[in-house]
């Protein structure tokens, strides 16, 4: 059994303008010590289905209207919220984006590693503090036992992540989610990072899912990857069978934007963009959303149905009336709609 | 941490300084020789008797520093109009009754606002939320004697549960603190709405919840914090304001404190009464942003860095 | 296309791609306030009340029929009726107009003062954060020392200095006491808006310097100054009020809310309305002005909007 299976999650936002849609009907399952990618661009509900499994969703304008999310053999969207607090951190961790604004100024970042650990155990605070400086070192932060009492504001962008990264360790989870950790670091400190994210991923046998909407970030992290689309899987494959054989346009189309530099199939010239914008959430088509889009739409059930999430090959699920390998011999549209 | 206090401390003797000096150029400025313009009159001899042992005649600066020097022994100098009395007189039998309203006023607001603004930002956008804006909003615009007409009118007159005059027994002294005190819960009351709203959607906020802590110490511990430090910021004002609001309190309640003191004095040209005064009240002023900026300092820890 | 298109095609915001298509709307950042402004109800109609208090000051003593200074003992502290909307005063004097009179004379000041404390503020906060380096250290720590001056005291010497205490007096003690804040408001505009990139590229290219102070700065805090006046505004009448209150302000026989407050101060267990009626209307504009100011506040700056 997996660890974390979720099954047809839908995540919708009661706003005064109408219900969005964020999440509707996602499924995938995570193994344990697998690393699972979402990639996908912004506001195609990736982040808020990882805040859905943590619950961590802001409940008034939000609610999970159906699905499960299973973690371990317990559904996590009928657990109480006290239950849930319980769960967080201690057996699913999550960091987020900003490290600059994730962490709180005004508290040294030795309370917030120890505040957790002392949740979720019953320490005295000075081994609490034995296990902050053991977690600041094992992210590689130099003088660990002297910065402890150090204030948020003495560090760096990349050193806040890691310590994030201390704090999501804390407790040994089983589960990690990190939301686009490298989205706001440089280029040079991205790399260790994920280096460090995936040497730590080994050493506690955890797994994890990084969401980002770079595909060289998931293409060196992840062992299988999801895209989504418009609160949508659109594909789900191991990483080396998407980049190898992606199936759907859209997924074509973001390794077709993909800049590089040298190997198989470069591309003369210019890189394509995708043109037109996602589907509005509030009253999506009862079409292919990816439909207006898509150089391959066609008359037919495109823009009549919705098309279902279906096993390709083994391993690899596509949404789409018109995958690569169906395609074969069918020639391109010419003046596709923009 | 003590450098940052020793710093701030160090900087408020200037400060000082320089409020005395304010205040004694503009005293001149009323001026003349406020023996020779005393109703009383005085014969000759100990008139210029008078003027030798209060240096009427030296040159400004002398007298300015003749004056600070007083000030820091506390000898404020004595009254020039009622003979017989040192200003010092007349702060220890009224500058007391005036500090305990000002400071009952203040734990008034403190008490009743902070948590109302807790509650109206935990229960954003209920009935709660905007009945308790509301009412904060008034109150924070009504003069502080119309409040307290209404309270006396209605509480104490129709009502007959307390007296409207006086400062002797408790029952005296809950009226005129509430009165005092009403304006300054009610900015209490909005600023900690204010900046819990917006704390509650910081980043670290959620942090904190992913950390699976329990909702009670993230919002007791790293929301407060980090919205108790405009309120902090606010305080300091604030004082001013009940120092010179209690003035209006004090007349209508009969209270015997340092704003009639203060009136009459200024009617009376006595000005040394008015300049001891008003750097007493001054000195009060720069403590309290003192105390301010030290607390600001414990809880916000970037600020330690940044001061010069 | 380029690297940037492609990144950007990816990572746009729904709705925002330039390749889609449809053009961007040139907005213009005071239509875009103003229709966020007209949004908030509690704004419009505060901004609506205060416009009405306004015209009555401005219009009842001229269209009422009661001469405001009559004393008429027969009259005298009558409650609300159709002849006298506001009942009249211990005095017999009609309270409607009155309170209209007293409201030029309070919402003058007023307005007076504020105009007074914005522009001193505007200088001495500008020339501080323009200049920076000590001299903005120095004139930062006189107005610190400035702080440590109560309000009311130092009005109150003010006046005691000028000697008399009409209408133009009032304005100038309440602008000397009150003018900090706005300093250190202005002030810290200015030292955000200086590192702004348009400002070095405007110096890059030699521009001089009180052409960057009129033409990049200071344009930029109107917004602010905007928001400041409706926030100066309810403290500077309240200063009147409470000054005259207690007698060291506008003196009756001329008409002040403040003073209108004090007369009716020594009738008030027996005709509470004469006191009543120019508080409230105090707090009317107070009230008014402070929602006013959230409006704008919210209006001119949609980042500090609660979701």
């Amino acid at each position: 059994m997996a660890l974390l299976e979720v099954n047809d999650l839908r995540t919708h936002f009661f706003t005064r303008e109408g219900t969005v849609r964020a999440v509707d009907g996602v499924s995938f399952a995570v193994e344990k010590g697998r690393t699972l990618g979402i990639v996908g661009e912004s506001g195609c509900g990736k982040s808020v289905t990882a805040l859905s499994i943590m619950g961590l969703i802001p409940k008034p304008p939000a609610k999970i209207v159906s699905g499960s999310v299973v973690y371990d053999g317990q559904n996590l969207t009928s657990l109480s919220e006290r239950k849930l607090e319980d769960l967080r951190g201690r057996k699913i961790a999550m960091i987020f984006q900003d490290p600059m604004t994730s962490l709180n100024p005004t508290l040294t970042i030795g309370t917030q590693i120890t505040e957790t650990i002392r949740r979720h155990y019953d320490v005295p605070k000075s081994q609490a503090r034995k296990k902050a400086i053991e977690l600041l070192e094992e992210v590689r932060i130099p003088r660990a036992s002297e910065r402890l009492d150090d204030y948020p504001h003495r560090f760096s962008g990349g050193m806040r992540q890691r310590v994030m990264i201390a704090i999501a360790l804390s407790c040994d989870p089983k589960l990690l989610i990190a939301d686009e950790p490298t989205t706001a670091l440089d280029v040079t400190v991205q790399a260790s990072v994920l280096d460090l994210l995936d040497d730590l991923r080994t050493e506690h046998d955890m797994a994890m899912i990084i969401i980002t909407h770079d595909m060289g970030v998931v293409a060196e992290a992840a062992d299988d990857i999801i895209v989504m689309y418009a609160g949508q899987v659109v594909e789900h494959a191991s990483t080396l069978d998407l980049f190898d054989r992606p199936e759907h346009p859209y997924t074509e189309a973001l390794l077709g934007a993909l800049p590089q530099i040298e190997g198989e199939g470069i591309r003369e010239g210019r890189l394509t963009a995708i043109p037109g914008r996602p589907p509005d959430l509030i009253d999506p088509p009862q079409a292919c959303r990816f439909g207006p889009r898509c150089p391959y739409a066609g008359d037919d059930s495109c823009t009549q149905q919705q098309p279902e999430l279906r096993e390709l090959r083994k391993g690899h699920w596509v949404r789409s009336a018109h995958p690569a390998s169906e395609r074969v011999g069918a020639a391109r549209r010419e003046g596709a709609p923009a | 941490m003590l450098k940052f206090i020793v710093r701030r401390v160090f900087w408020t003797i200037p400060v000082l300084l320089v409020v005395i000096f304010l205040t004694f150029m503009m005293m001149r400025q009323i001026g003349g020789n406020p023996f020779r313009q005393s109703e009383r009159a005085v014969p000759e001899a100990v008139q210029r008797n008078l003027e030798e042992k209060f240096h009427v005649n030296d040159p400004w600066y002398l007298q300015y520093a003749h004056y600070v020097k007083g000030v820091f022994t506390f000898d404020l100098g004595p009254s020039l109009v009622v003979r017989g009395r040192d200003v010092n007189d007349i702060v220890r039998t009224h500058f007391p009754k005036s500090i305990e309203l000002g400071v009952y006023a203040f734990l008034f607001a403190l008490v009743i606002g902070v948590p109302l603004g807790m509650i109206a930002a935990l229960r954003h956008n209920t009935w709660v939320d905007y009945s308790a804006m509301f009412f904060s909003n008034v109150f924070h615009a009504v003069p502080s004697f119309l409040v307290a007409t209404l309270l006396i009118y209605f509480v104490a007159l129709k009502a007959g549960w307390f007296p409207t005059s006086g400062w002797t027994t408790w029952e005296h002294k809950i009226l005129p603190s509430v009165a005092l005190g009403f304006g300054p819960m009610a900015l209490f009351a909005r600023l900690v709405r204010g900046t819990m709203l917006e704390t509650l959607q910081q980043d670290y906020v959620r942090t904190a919840r992913a950390k699976g802590l329990r909702y009670r110490r993230v919002v007791g511990l790293h929301v407060l914090r980090n919205s108790l430090i405009p309120v902090v910021t606010a305080a300091g004002p604030l004082l001013g304001f009940i120092i010179t609001g209690s003035f209006v309190i004090e007349l209508i309640f009969n209270i015997p404190g340092i704003g009639q003191s203060y009136i009459d004095s200024v009617s009376n040209r006595d000005f040394s009464v008015v300049m001891g005064l008003t750097v007493l009240l001054s000195g009060i002023v720069i403590v309290a942003n003192l105390v301010v900026d030290i607390l600001y300092g414990i809880l916000d820890p970037r600020t330690r860095d940044a001061r010069g | 296309m380029t690297i940037t298109d492609a990144r950007e095609a990816l990572t746009a915001e729904p709705g925002a791609s330039p390749a889609s298509g449809a053009p961007i709307r040139q907005s213009n950042l005071w239509r875009d306030a103003w229709r966020r402004y007209v949004r908030n109800k509690a704004a419009v109609v505060a901004g609506t009340v205060f416009v009405v208090v306004l015209l009555y000051c401005l219009i009842a003593p001229i269209a009422s029929p009661h001469d405001p200074d009559a004393v008429n003992f027969a009259l005298s502290s009558q409650t609300p009726s159709l002849e006298h909307p506001f009942g009249t005063d211990k005095f017999g004097r009609d309270l409607f107009t009155r309170t209209a009179l007293g409201g030029r004379v309070s919402i003058l000041i007023g307005f007076g003062a504020t105009i007074a404390i914005l522009f001193i503020g505007v200088v001495y906060g500008a020339i501080s954060g323009f200049v920076g380096g000590r001299i903005d250290n120095g004139l930062m720590r006189f107005l610190d020392a400035l702080y440590g001056l109560p309000y009311l005291p130092f009005a109150i010497i003010t006046l005691a200095i000028i000697g008399r205490t009409n209408t133009w007096t009032m304005m100038i003690a309440l602008s000397i006491a009150s003018w900090f804040t706005t300093a250190r408001i202005v002030r810290g505009q200015v030292l955000t808006l200086k590192e702004n990139d348009y400002v070095r590229a405007a110096k890059a290219v030699g521009a001089r310097w009180y052409r960057i102070l009129g033409r990049h700065l200071l344009p930029n805090t109107l917004g602010v100054l905007i928001i400041a006046i409706f926030l100066e505004l309810p403290g500077v009448i309240l200063g009147e009020a409470f000054l005259s209150f207690i007698g060291l302000g506008i003196s009756p026989p001329d008409p002040s809310w403040g003073a209108m407050a004090q007369e009716g101060r020594t009738v008030f267990r027996s005709h509470p309305t004469a006191i009543i009626v120019p508080s409230i209307a105090i707090a009317t504009l107070v009230l008014c002005a402070n929602f006013v100011a959230d409006g704008l506040r919210d209006a001119l700056d949609p980042r500090t909007r609660e979701s």
